[in-house]
């Protein structure tokens, strides 16, 4: 590819298909106010259909594109019926937290059944090249470009003239006006998620087709880059919905004309976070009404924490405390102190989603800032590892709260998009800024954590020191609950309406609990770098910042007893029952969907 | 004013209602005659909304009974009581703000099939609302607070309902169009349509109901023939601003 006009066709064609998915999104959002998180799993799934269909099946393309559709839309039906109904009448937060949980199960389903090994495939089309002005376009271009005129056109004519599709529209500007019109929101609710599905499951079989592979990994980047198109058009607006997308493919494909193809998702989530400071409806949301009541207060599930006596919590802290005193495995103590930073992540993650409200979906970025930060100071600067650790707790809690402000003014399930991106950007700044982080190369020889010049190289000692910091940063954050700042922290969450008249000042209170959180986080990801001895941008993952949300739904929102008794749990479970690495993720997901339809509180309640 | 009343089409006995903890109704019981308007007045938060959402299956009751025309609502869902022939004009109107006027008057028949007789009833809203005539293609959105309550009405009539209910219809309305939907609600009543109202202007709704309920934090405190309340020097003195109003 060489000239502008290749860079345009390539933004549109890829657009395209982002628009696939993100006209999905923006029906589900417009009827359910929900961000479809499981929708680029059902991409993954249409890729992996057209696999079958095309490889072993032999089917013609028409017939392959039918059936990708077809199998892809009851999967979508699938998940409306058995995922996200029975939540109806649950906290805003659950089906949010449900999508999530599905998309973990359907790729590691997908993952399971196909081995994690990239497929090719092949596009049944001929592999010419037509001249057109500068550029050259191939029959692919065509077909994309043609599926999604001929999808925007079909969905144009069901939501204008047929009777399901003004039901849509009716139930996507006022659920319970149209109820009382006689709508039922629930086969409203199947309409889009089969529409949605459906294009989805296409959108994945023609972009595997597009690059000649399909592999598991597909499937978040397309939620990300769906997500990210539909709130640049606005959330909820399928016209806009598909401007966004090509915006958004555009915004990629001169960004990687210019800086290369390392840079393609950078560009797409600046563009996001741009959108989400500068115009948070969305470039071509209308005057619409505010969105329904209530906007916060049952966003969390209230419930009753489960009392714990001081006494039982100091005599279990003692018996972890004496542990390696008594002849237990190497493999125990690795296990518990994988436990005790997952904790430190919790802590944070559970003062930040819990108390405060700001679910974080991004909140692995926390992580890497202090391991980066921690391993270049004691590795560059020779920085005595035990003052580079609480640098990078430092680092974290500045320049993670200086990089979230921005979504201060967000609520509910943007906070979550805008922390996503986030997330993502500083995994991608990690991975560009050569000079600083060392690129995709990563960081090796980290020296091994020591604390006044003795080096803590034995099991028991990194043992006792995680688990001291751990404990040292839940005996702060007890404190701070009690507190009076606590009080005011719980208030935000609640209403924050309602927090502001009485004169509390968001920003501060968010940027409070953010420097808090951030650095356990941070001090978490320093320990963790100078423990794995090498580190690299895919090292803290949105896998982990989502193992985290569960811990902490697991334990109960807020609770800090449940932020630790949730990684225990979660760590040390799998490693009881001898579960394999591969089916870990699927139990995750199946955790998360379990609690959300079932405890939604958690182990130990919300606080 | 003891014989008179016909036989019930809208029966709620005994209900009581809870948001959580909070009761909002204690053991209410109203009825709306055949034919007839019926108000519902009180003050902020007397469980007067939440009447309507229980008729309309929006909100369930712990315990009591809703009957229509003989027959249970207690369980339905929603869109099967409109089915039933009890269509609403909601508080604030919720109209359909980026649907077109024509696309809302028509979303109130959603429930029927007949497509021939809802568009001889889209001309007849017409007539009963000539204004909205050259509002068809414009968005509801961009349309006064009264020319939206007109579309509401004509709205709710396009289900060919045996019952409308409203919710504080006059709200927030000029005086002229408070008058002037008064006057419909009138007309639609005459036309064979039990009304269901649920009013903060007691003085008003007086006017043109013919029985009345007074509800008090979820207790009914008085009930009658309209004429008599607007009398009762109770009411007068609680919604009627004491001797002032007429």
């Amino acid at each position: 590819m060489s000239s502008w006009l290749d860079y345009t066709i390539n933004g549109l064609i890829v657009g395209n298909v982002y628009a696939l998915v993100a006209v999905g999104l923006a029906l589900i959002f417009g009827v359910s106010r929900l961000i479809n998180f499981a929708q680029g799993s059902i991409y993954l799934v249409g890729a992996y259909i057209g696999w079958v269909a095309v490889v072993q099946l032999h089917t013609p393309l028409p017939l392959t594109i039918i059936v990708v559709a077809a199998a892809a839309a009851v999967v979508g039906l699938v998940i409306e019926r058995f995922g996200l109904r029975p939540l109806q009448n649950s906290v805003r937060i659950a089906p949010l937290l449900a999508t999530i949980g599905i998309s973990f199960v359907l790729d590691q389903l997908v993952m399971l059944t196909f081995s994690p090994n990239p497929r090719a495939l092949p596009s049944q089309l001929p592999d010419v090249r037509f001249q057109l002005g500068g550029g050259t376009i191939g029959p692919l271009d065509l077909l994309i470009a043609g599926v999604g005129i001929t999808s925007a056109l079909l969905l144009f004519v069901f939501l204008r003239y047929s009777k399901l599709g003004w039901a849509v529209r009716a139930a996507s500007q006022d659920r319970d006006a149209a109820m009382q019109m006689g709508v039922d929101v629930n086969r409203v609710n199947q309409a889009v998620f089969g529409i949605a599905a459906a294009l989805g499951g296409v959108s994945g079989m023609l972009v595997g087709m597009y690059y000649n592979q399909i592999d598991t990994a597909m499937s978040l980047q397309a939620t990300l880059k769906g997500v990210v198109a539909e709130v640049v058009g606005g959330a909820g607006n399928v016209p806009g919905a598909v401007i966004g997308s090509l915006l958004l493919g555009l915004v990629e494909s001169y960004g990687v004309a210019v800086f290369g193809t390392s840079y393609r998702n950078l560009f797409a989530f600046l563009l996001l976070v741009v959108v989400l400071v500068l115009r948070p409806n969305g470039l071509f949301a209308s005057a619409r009404q505010a969105p329904p009541e209530p906007l916060t207060g049952t966003f969390i599930a209230p419930s009753r924490p489960v009392r714990i006596p001081r006494w039982a919590l100091a005599v279990a802290a003692a018996i972890f405390a004496v542990l390696p005193f008594f002849p237990v495995s190497f493999y125990v103590l690795q296990t518990l102190i994988n436990a005790w930073l997952l904790g430190m992540l919790a802590l944070s993650l559970t003062l930040v989603a819990g108390t405060v409200g700001q679910v974080s979906l991004g909140h692995a970025a926390l992580l890497a800032i202090g391991a980066y930060t921690s391993a270049l100071l004691s590795l560059t600067l020779s920085v005595p590892v035990g003052l580079a650790v609480i640098g990078g707790g430092l680092m974290s809690a500045a320049l993670g709260t200086l990089l979230i402000s921005p979504s201060f003014r967000l609520r509910g399930h943007y906070v979550s998009i805008a922390t996503l991106a986030i997330g993502e950007i500083v995994s991608l700044v990690i991975l560009n800024w050569e000079g600083v982080t060392r690129g995709p190369i990563g960081i090796s020889g980290i020296p091994p954590l020591s604390l006044f010049g003795y080096d803590l190289i034995s099991p028991s000692s990194v043992y006792w020191f995680s688990f001291a910091v751990m404990v040292v940063l839940a005996l702060l954050q007890g404190r701070l609950l009690t507190s009076h700042l606590g009080r005011s922290f719980r208030a935000i969450r609640d209403d924050d309406i309602a927090a502001r008249a009485y004169g509390l000042s968001l920003n501060r209170y968010k940027s409070l609990a953010f420097i808090f959180g951030g650095f356990a986080a941070g001090v978490s990801g320093g320990i963790a770098a100078h423990l794995y001895s090498y580190i690299n941008h895919e090292t803290f993952n949105t896998q982990q910042s989502i193992l985290a949300l569960t811990v902490v739904i697991l334990g109960g929102l807020g609770n800090v007893v449940g932020a630790i008794l949730g990684s225990v749990a979660l760590v040390g479970l799998p490693e009881v029952f001898r579960i394999a690495a591969e089916y870990r993720i699927l139990i995750y997901g199946i955790v998360l969907l379990l609690l959300v339809r079932f405890r939604p509180q958690g182990l130990l309640g919300t606080i | 004013m003891t014989t008179s009343v016909p036989e019930p089409l809208l029966a709620l006995s005994g209900v009581n209602t809870f948001y959580g903890q909070a009761q909002v109704h204690f053991d209410l019981s109203i009825t709306v005659a055949r034919g007839h308007i019926v108000c519902l007045l009180g003050g902020n938060a007397s469980g007067k909304s939440t009447t309507m959402k229980i008729i309309l299956g929006l909100v369930k009751p712990r315990s009591g009974e809703v009957t229509f025309d003989g027959a249970s609502l207690i369980g339905l869902a929603t869109p099967q009581i409109v089915r039933r022939g009890i269509a609403s004009v909601p508080e604030a109107r919720r109209l359909f703000a980026d649907m077109s006027v024509r696309e809302n008057i028509l979303m109130g028949a959603f429930v029927r099939n007949d497509r021939d007789a809802v568009a001889q009833d889209l001309d007849r809203m017409l007539t009963l609302f000539p204004k909205l005539g050259q509002r068809l293609s414009q968005r509801a959105g961009s349309l006064s607070g009264g020319e939206q309550q007109m579309v509401a009405m004509a709205r709710a009539l396009m289900s060919r309902p045996r019952m409308i209910v409203m919710d504080e219809p006059t709200m927030g309305l000029s005086p002229l169009y408070v008058d002037r939907v008064l006057e419909l609600i009138r007309t639609i009543n005459q036309e064979g349509v039990s009304v269901f109202m649920v009013e903060q202007n007691a003085s008003l709704a007086l006017e043109i109901a013919h029985e009345a309920y007074v509800l008090q934090t979820g207790k009914i405190v008085l009930s009658g023939p309209a004429r008599a309340l607007k009398d009762d020097p109770r009411v007068r003195d609680a919604y009627l601003g004491g001797s002032e109003a007429a």
